[in-house]
């Protein structure tokens, strides 16, 4: 096999070099140290080699079990509906012929932006014990009692669902909506004529020309759930017990809240990271990489 | 030819705006190297701790003109997750002079990162300050800190409604927490209005019933407090009586709390003294609160006082200017009378001076609180406070406790449920 | 298009919009109202709006925040639009083994939470001695895995026949990414550059660590301070995080008809 060294493939790398010599530097080199740290441990800065004793306490902690426990429970029931809900959102938001796009498009994408701090104090006053949607249940007699929506374990859990749906479905639903003006509209005219119906369309044109953005928000949301932490902290906090703690929550807690133990949290960091690439490489092996 | 200009145009930005950053770094080096008496200090709350060091910087400058302070703000959280940051990289660059610690971190804090805070030693009068908060900051013999602001503890509570429920302010003095509870009952029947407000996510409460009983989560050598321990042991027991019996009203953060008495929905609320100014943000509340000391466990060595929070300054050792740093909190904080009624007037602050407590500032009545002269009360139950160690491990004995609480709360056995915690806290610490 | 359809469709959105504004108008009414009120659930609009604004710019140097995050904000976006599309051009249009097996070992470093690198890059920018500064903030954000991504899997659906139409016009190879490829892509960099200004606009951690004067805070440190404290103001931090919200949201729309079909045109 010859290796051509024409103009264009030294373009290609030429493209590709500086942007991945830069995440190199910013990222690759502290992930480096970051792995030898995991192999210290300590407090502060007095630590010491400990060979693969962090990664055998994983398997052992309580908490990080908890912790993990928690986050694939997230990611597992979360992110296929938010994905979905996305999807059809921009799918409608898409059509020629719907009146007050702009007014949709908008509003379903002001959760990304809005602050997060408003708006965990906000979920934190409708989901109380005597918060709104409490009393509305009551008052329509779907319930007899207020629902410990943040006392309890299950619904704390939910809460959070529902809060991290709420945020970023309207990303997703940009990712869909930018990559849906890459199909030819003729394609669905042509499919209307031959009296393919909307929901048809969906499935058959829409959403296999769609599949590398949706792989793309499949392996983003994947990560992004497994990393979660904005919402845990300022929601729930963790609780109850620590029932909603995610594994970042957790990394947080080690480096800054309890006795600095940076080679440990380096240790849990880790774990994510690994449990990311075995999910991403098989995300992207059934995503299908044919053309 | 117009794809060309905008890059152009686009490059020579970021060059512009890297150079212009570059040589404004380099003009803030040239200003730091003449000798200037500046003083930089983190610190969160700029209306109190901020406004604080400001009225030290004043009365500094009486003696000192040419000292200059500059107090960058940041969240409470984010300064600790800064420093840890910043010492963890063992980067002199960037650290200030003076920092805000939250007591329970302090043992922390000099464990991990030896080396790095500055011995006060005969620096300052330690035995004028509450001897409490001085315990906190004795290190391996070492002292690490000035002691700022105290939290000691009161019942605040609504004599309107305390008064419909038939009691007076007599009968609130110096009352166990069964007694509390009790009282809770009545007063929730004849005025439906909840006793008090519980945060099962939040230790507040179960931190200010250990101290009143002069225990802690963690033993003075940083083991697990939770078996054997007869205060942990009623300090939950009460804790669980107080859920169960339905006078305190669930809340699950911060503004829920505050929103609570702001609405009038709780007629007591037990907390230190720095809640003032929330509690007077209802104006309209005026007139109708008062505070007793803190209910107390009714078991030997309980009393009725007990402390929720407080700070104190510390000083970085490598700074370059730290016995500048030093001295400024020395004469100001750690031994100006003046400046501890100032930052009582001025800010709502209580510090832990001792000789400004028989000042005239704070023996001021306040007319919010029924004309009760409300910071000599405080002041007074501060001597009865336990001194205790909080030794290195607070945050991690807290969240074991935390992740056991809904059990207990939902019945479950205590001693097995202690038992859990204590097993809980020593994997955390390994 | 039948009529009960769009009725039904309509009705979805609304309700998807209702939940979605709800707290953006609960910010906006919190902007107008006291501290107090608004912990006590007030939903209605008070008067405390000019009280609100004015005791923020009196406690806070907010004018100053607004200008350092707009440059972070914009200079990072504009450099991150471009170094992260040509490498997922780079990736994707000359796609080969090699290069595929580079993205890989790219992608492990978007699974890294970000907070077991921090301390690494806070010694490594140390040692530049550029801490303290916009450059200190951008520089870990001009290039990621994410963006690279994004731009490859956009590209699978570039026509790679108005590339060899390119070169037979005798374009080079940078031309045809400049020329060909940018203005054809519209749609893909206005949905990046909206996320990546968002994302560099509200970013919190690195700022909150590689930032160390008053002065060159970012917004959203400021905003964070002020939510903590012992008696915090709630008005005041509303009205904080409204500012802190326009840009984004002007950004989108600006952007937002590059989402519309048929705008464009197709791609012939």
């Amino acid at each position: 096999m010859e290796k051509k060294w024409n103009k264009s493939t030294i373009a290609g790398w030429q493209f590709v070099l500086w942007p991945s010599l830069i995440i190199m530097l910013f990222s690759f080199y502290p992930m480096i140290q970051s792995l030898l740290l995991s192999f210290q441990s300590g407090k502060g800065t007095v630590y010491s080699f400990v060979g693969l004793k962090n990664y055998v306490r994983l398997f052992s902690d309580p908490m990080f079990r908890q912790a993990v426990s928690n986050t694939l429970l997230y990611l597992v029931i979360q992110v296929p509906i938010m994905l979905f809900l996305g999807l059809i959102i921009a799918y409608f938001l898409n059509m020629p012929g719907l009146r007050f796009k702009g007014f949709y498009r908008t509003a379903i994408f002001l959760p990304c932006v809005t602050s997060l701090v408003s708006y965990a104090v906000l979920f934190k006053s409708i989901f109380s014990v005597d918060g709104i949607l409490n009393r509305m249940l009551m008052s329509i007699h779907l319930v007899s009692e207020p629902v410990g929506w943040l006392t309890d374990p299950l619904w704390a859990r939910i809460v959070i669902i529902l809060a991290i749906t709420w945020r970023w479905t309207g990303y997703n639903m940009i990712f869909y909506l930018s990559a849906m003006q890459n199909i030819d509209p003729s394609v669905y005219e042509a499919a209307s004529i031959d009296g393919a119906s909307k929901t048809r369309q969906f499935f058959s044109i829409t959403t296999p020309m769609l599949k590398p953005i949706i792989l793309f928000t499949a392996i983003i949301s994947t990560n992004g759930t497994l990393q979660l932490f904005d919402e845990v902290v300022n929601i729930t906090n963790g609780g109850p017990g620590n029932s909603t703690m995610t594994i970042s929550n957790y990394i947080y807690n080690l480096s800054f809240v309890y006795t600095p133990n940076f080679g440990y949290a380096a240790t849990v960091s880790y774990a994510i990271v690994i449990m990311v690439a075995v999910l991403a490489f098989l995300q992207l092996k059934v995503g299908g990489e044919k053309d | 030819m117009k794809k060309w200009l905008s890059v152009l145009l686009l490059v020579s930005m970021t060059v512009t705006v890297l150079a212009a950053c570059g040589s404004s770094n380099s003009a803030e080096k040239n200003e730091s190297g003449t000798t200037k008496k500046k003083v930089i200090a983190w610190a969160w709350d700029p209306s109190f701790n901020g406004a604080a060091l400001k009225i030290a910087e004043d009365l500094y400058k009486k003696e000192n003109p040419d000292f200059e302070l500059e107090v960058v703000e940041m969240a409470k959280t984010d300064l600790e997750q800064k420093l840890n940051t910043n010492l963890a990289a063992d980067v002199k660059d960037g650290l200030p002079d003076i920092i805000l610690v939250n007591d329970p971190n302090i043992q922390k804090y000099v464990n991990a990162y030896p080396n790095t805070f500055a011995d006060f030693g005969d620096k300052i009068d330690y035995t004028q300050f509450s001897p409490y908060k001085v315990d906190a900051l004795k290190v391996d013999g070492k002292m690490y800190g000035v002691p700022f602001d105290i939290g000691s503890t009161g019942m605040f509570y609504r004599s309107d409604y305390l008064e419909e429920a038939g009691f007076t302010d007599a009968d609130l003095q110096n009352i166990t927490w069964d007694r509390y509870i009790e009282i809770g009952k009545i007063v929730k029947e004849k005025t439906g209005k909840y006793m008090a407000t519980i945060n099962p996510n939040d230790e507040a409460l179960t931190s200010i019933l250990l101290q009143s009983g002069g225990s802690w989560y963690i033993t003075p050598d940083n083991k697990g407090n939770f078996v054997n321990n007869p205060v942990m042991t009623e300090t939950l027991r009460v804790y669980k009586a107080i859920s169960d019996s339905g006078i305190a009203k669930p809340v699950t953060g911060w503004s829920e709390f505050v929103g609570s008495f702001n609405a009038g929905d709780v007629a007591t609320v037990v907390s230190g003294v720095w809640q003032v100014s929330s509690i007077m943000d209802a104006k309209d509340q005026s007139g109708k609160w008062k505070v007793a000391p803190t209910p107390r466990l009714g078991i030997d060595g309980g009393v009725n006082a007990s402390n929720e929070g407080g700070s104190s300054w510390f000083v970085l050792d490598g700074s370059a200017n730290k016995d500048l740093a030093i001295d400024f909190l020395s004469k100001t904080v750690g031994s100006s009378s003046e400046f501890y009624e100032r930052f009582l007037t001025e800010n709502g602050g209580v510090g832990s001076f001792i000789p400004a407590f028989s000042s005239e500032a704070y023996g001021q009545t306040s007319e919010f609180f029924g004309g009760q002269a409300i910071y000599s009360d405080f002041t007074k139950w501060s001597t009865e406070v336990p001194g205790i160690s909080l030794g290195m491990y607070t945050q991690e004995a807290k969240d074991a406790l935390k992740n056991e609480l809904p059990n207990i709360l939902n019945g479950a056995d205590l001693t097995q449920s202690l038992a859990n915690i204590q097993k809980l806290f020593e994997q955390q610490v390994q | 298009m039948s009529k009960l359809n769009k009725s039904v469709i309509h009705f979805f959105l609304i309700i998807a919009s209702v939940i979605s504004l709800f707290p953006f108008v609960w910010m906006l009414i919190g902007m107008t109202n006291t501290s107090s009120d608004i912990v006590k659930g007030k939903f209605s609009f008070g008067s405390s709006f000019s009280d609100n604004v004015s005791h923020l710019f009196g406690s806070t140097n907010l004018g100053q925040a607004f200008w350092n995050s707009a440059l972070i904000a914009v200079v990072g976006t504009l450099l991150t639009l471009l170094l992260s599309s040509i490498a997922g051009y780079g990736f994707e249009i000359y796609r080969t083994k090699g290069k595929d097996r580079l993205f890989g070992i790219l992608m492990l470093s978007m699974m890294m939470p970000f907070a077991a690198i921090m301390i690494p890059l806070f010694r490594m920018f140390s040692k530049f001695g550029i801490l303290n500064t916009p450059v200190a903030v951008i520089l870990p954000t001009i290039t990621t895995a994410f963006m690279i991504f994004f731009f490859m899997q956009n590209t699978k659906s570039f026509p790679r026949e108005l590339l060899q139409a390119g070169r037979v016009d005798g374009l080079g190879e940078l031309r045809l990414f400049t020329k060909v490829y940018m203005p054809t892509m519209k749609p893909t960099y206005a949905a990046a550059a909206i996320i990546t200004f968002m994302s560099n606009w509200n970013n919190f951690l690195w700022p909150l660590i590689a930032l160390q004067s008053q002065d060159k805070k970012t917004l959203p440190l400021i905003v964070s301070s002020l939510a903590s404290s012992y008696n915090p103001d709630y008005g005041m931090i509303m009205v904080s995080i409204v500012i802190t919200t326009l840009p984004t949201v002007l950004i989108f729309f600006l952007l937002q008809k590059q989402f519309v079909q048929g705008m464009l045109g197709s791609v012939k």
